[in-house]
């Protein structure tokens, strides 16, 4: 069964990829990422002394603020700050600066459909670029399942309205192990296999969503490599020294 | 949050007083002569009524959006113009997310009154059914780094915002007239704003010793200078608004010379936003084209054939 997308891509193919580090001079560190015409920027400030009055003192403590394209600040942007927010504790390592606050700034440049997984993408470069101890990084991609049951990847703003249901999905990067005995695995299954958050909206039958994860883990890989070559690249070139 | 405060951003004595010293003999640590501006450099998004704009390390975000509203009682053959203005704490450790403080509070205000005020944006031809439906332009602010300056590069962004920005065509329809239908993009073109003239805010940093003047400051300068004085003036030479709230006392004929050199700037600065704005509008153009690859082409055999 074909679906006829509008910008002529296949069901798996995602939009174009451009991300950027270090654009933003104040903050310790930045990233541009835009999947598409969605583009988000996030800025890390790093460890702060103190944390909130409700967090746990004996770890680091993660703080999000999102700021929308335009508009108040309504409960869809607490919404997003809590999931990133969670989805940042679990993969940075909390134990290495306790009781210091970390944080994390998205400000939304355009909406074009899979926002939060381009924002989750974001905050992780923007994380790599401030030099914040991480133990992998995370990788987000939207899965939506069509009325007709067909599931596409990496939807635009007109197709997510459209679908029956859709899912963000975030995995953690794949691993390149030097080590003699392989990538780390947990129970058995390589690390990758792993998924760190699934948030989803709609309807769509258990079959669907093992489907989606099933196609998203495929896509992890190819944005892993996307991250993989970026950070390489980069790191060859500029010092935040000074 | 005291978390905040611990990790206030203050200048040492040492480099307070270097940059002082430096001054004297007219020159600013990243090298520009006292009356120079940093590069500006003009973005544009791919929908219309965005921009980003950067003044050296200042980077600021414009984004215009546009809504059908009821008008004010006393005005009612008029559209509204409000500019929303956001400190985001990406852009200095010590803005603080929620309220705007007071300098978000005053560069929004300073703005307003040269764009608003002094008519830049013609309101009146925003409105569509007098008394019942108007457009209100909203202009959103985001201040992403802080390099100082940051009311020139805001403005900047909003008027590049504002002469990109596209609004939907609307016509009157209905029995009587009285219902407004707003056409979509894909069926009817657009249409720009209309905008007489561009205001252009140019700020001053003065010190204590009179003799130095500076413009454009750094956010460096910033923390060292002691009085500032923002003037926005447009190509004409008209005068839309000053703005000087406290700080040294500066004597008449310093005011004037300020007011001089911003108009020549002002001129410099105009013609690169209209630059800008006209390579965006023949990018938006080509676009257009491309986006109708169904059109059918002229058969140039036919007509020789005649």
């Amino acid at each position: 069964m074909e679906i006829d997308r509008e910008d002529g891509r296949s069901q798996n193919q995602l939009r174009p990829l451009a991300c950027s580090r270090n654009i933003l001079h104040r903050a310790h560190g930045s990233a541009s990422w835009s999947q598409g015409d969605t583009k988000v920027l996030a800025a890390v400030y790093g460890p702060k002394a103190g944390t909130k009055k409700n967090e746990n003192p004996e770890k680091a403590c993660i703080e999000v603020i999102w700021k929308p394209k335009t508009g108040q600040i309504g409960k869809l942007e607490k919404e997003y700050e809590m999931i990133l927010k969670r989805t940042l504790q679990s993969i940075c390592i909390l134990t290495v600066n306790p009781n210091t606050t970390t944080s994390v700034m998205i400000q939304v440049v355009n909406d074009d459909g899979a926002l939060l997984p381009s924002a989750i993408n974001a905050a992780c470069m923007a994380l790599v670029d401030a030099g914040i101890p991480m133990r992998h990084l995370a990788v987000s991609i939207c899965c939506c399942v069509a009325r007709s049951g067909l599931v596409i990847l990496d939807p635009t703003k007109l197709e997510e309205q459209k679908m029956k249901a859709f899912a963000y999905l975030v995995f953690p990067n794949s691993v390149h192990s030097v080590l003699p005995e392989g990538s780390p695995s947990v129970q058995g299954e390589p690390i990758e296999n792993g998924i760190i958050t699934s948030v989803t909206h709609g309807t769509m039958s258990v079959d669907d969503y093992f489907y989606c994860l099933e196609r998203g883990r495929a896509a992890s890989t190819k944005l892993s490599d996307f991250l993989r070559r970026n950070l390489q690249q980069q790191s060859t070139n500029s010092s935040k020294a000074g | 949050m005291e978390g905040r405060l611990a990790n206030a951003w203050r200048l040492t004595v040492n480099d307070k007083n270097f940059i002082k010293t430096a001054l004297l003999s007219e020159i600013r640590i990243d090298g520009r002569k006292p009356f120079e501006y940093r590069k500006i450099s003009i973005k544009f998004g791919r929908q219309d009524g965005s921009s980003e704009v950067q003044l050296g390390q200042t980077r600021v975000m414009g984004i215009v959006t546009a809504q059908l509203v009821q008008p004010y009682r006393d005005r009612p053959k008029e559209g509204m113009l409000s500019i929303f203005t956001e400190f985001s704490p990406m852009a200095d450790p010590s803005f603080e997310p929620g309220r705007p403080g007071e300098s978000a509070v005053e560069l929004g205000r300073i703005i307003n009154r040269g764009l608003r005020e002094s008519r830049a944006v013609d309101t009146e031809s925003l409105c569509i059914l007098a008394g019942k439906f108007v457009w209100a332009i909203r202009i959103d602010i985001h201040i992403l780094d802080n390099g100082g300056n940051l009311v020139d590069a805001a403005n900047i962004a909003a008027l590049a915002a504002l002469l990109t920005f596209r609004r939907p065509e609307c016509s009157l329809g209905g029995e009587d007239g009285q219902e407004v239908i707003v056409h979509p993009p894909e069926i009817r073109e657009p249409l720009p704003l209309m905008v007489h003239h561009l205001p252009i805010a140019i700020t001053f940093g003065f010190f204590s010793n009179e003799s130095i003047l500076l413009i454009d400051p750094t956010h460096n300068e910033e923390a060292v200078m002691s009085g500032r004085m923002t003037t926005t003036v447009n190509a004409n030479g008209d005068i839309c608004a000053i703005q000087k709230g406290g700080g040294e006392g500066i004597p008449q004929r310093v005011i004037m010379q300020c007011l001089q050199l911003a108009t020549s700037k002002a001129a410099s600065i105009t013609k690169q936003i209209k630059d800008a704005v006209e390579a965006f509008n023949t990018e938006r153009a080509l676009r257009k084209i491309k986006r109708h690859p169904t059109s059918t082409g002229v058969d140039v055999r036919e007509k020789q054939n005649q």
